[in-house]
């Protein structure tokens, strides 16, 4: 469990140096390889969007509204991320961390900011306990598959 | 941000959102995580607000299930209930998910990546 019961904490090991993640954390052409396309400029205060897949069983609309808080280069980059979606009150601050290891690089990414109280949010987790899990989806693409 | 409609706690799962949505609470919950079941003095040390405050704080941990309450001698010793936190754990998956994908996502592209 992370610090916070309203946090998500994800890292991953790169056999990749520090400066080659950065590059693919802060160039737009890389970053929408892997997260999505969007506007994005390495400097304080500067304001991008975003679109991507919307993740349905959250209410996550897809749009985000994206800020840059604070970086330091090949170490921390940390970002604003709002919902643009209708009625998504969600405000998430992302903190992306790099630690060198051995000939690579552990990247953290810290998800802060996750509203026990947003009614969306709820309604999620109520439709997530309600039986619509993974399980749900798996079995349809199974039987999609045999058509 | 608009004003939001105050919570009805009707189901236990409300109850449980409703208890989590207080930093104050939220912060109980870590110490007993954190340090293991502990009287209630040790636990109000820890916050600067009055007594009669913290323990409604407590009795809405209770209610949703989070904490329970038992006596040893002459203190109430409180500590965690694991399983609706467990729920709680559950409700971001789907946000986990995403990330783990697009981290395995940023591995491949790395990959591709002529070293600079």
């Amino acid at each position: 469990m992370s610090q916070d019961l309203t946090t998500i904490e994800v890292d991953q090991f790169y056999p990749h140096p520090p400066s080659k993640v950065w590059r693919a954390l802060t160039e737009p052409e890389l970053i929408a390889q892997w997260l999505m396309p969007g506007d994005f400029r390495l400097e304080i205060g500067h304001r991008y969007t975003m679109r991507s897949r919307p993740v349905a069983a959250t209410g996550f609309s897809g749009l985000v509204e994206a800020e840059v808080l604070a970086f330091e280069p090949e170490k921390l980059l940390r970002l604003a991320w709002r919902d643009a979606g209708e009625g998504n009150t969600a405000d998430w601050t992302l903190t992306w961390t790099l630690h060198p290891e051995g000939h690579g690089t552990r990247l953290i990414l810290l998800h802060e900011g996750f509203d026990p109280d947003d009614p969306l949010q709820r309604q999620a987790h109520t439709i997530m306990n309600g039986g619509w899990r993974t399980g749900v989806p798996k079995a349809l693409a199974a039987v999609l598959a045999t058509w | 941000m608009p004003p939001r409609p105050p919570v009805v706690a009707e189901s236990i799962e409300d109850r449980v959102f409703a208890a989590l949505s207080s930093p104050v609470r939220r912060e109980v919950l870590r110490l007993l995580r954190d340090g293991g079941p502990q009287p209630v003095r040790q636990l109000a040390d820890q916050f600067a607000m009055a007594r009669p405050s913290f323990s409604e704080h407590l009795r809405v941990l209770r209610e949703a299930g989070l904490v329970s309450e038992r006596k040893e001698g002459r203190q109430r010793l409180y500590r965690l209930e694991p399983v609706p936190l467990a729920d709680v754990q559950e409700w971001l998956t789907p946000y986990e998910r995403f990330w783990r994908e697009r981290m395995a996502a940023l591995g491949d592209v790395l990959d591709r990546m002529e070293d600079a």
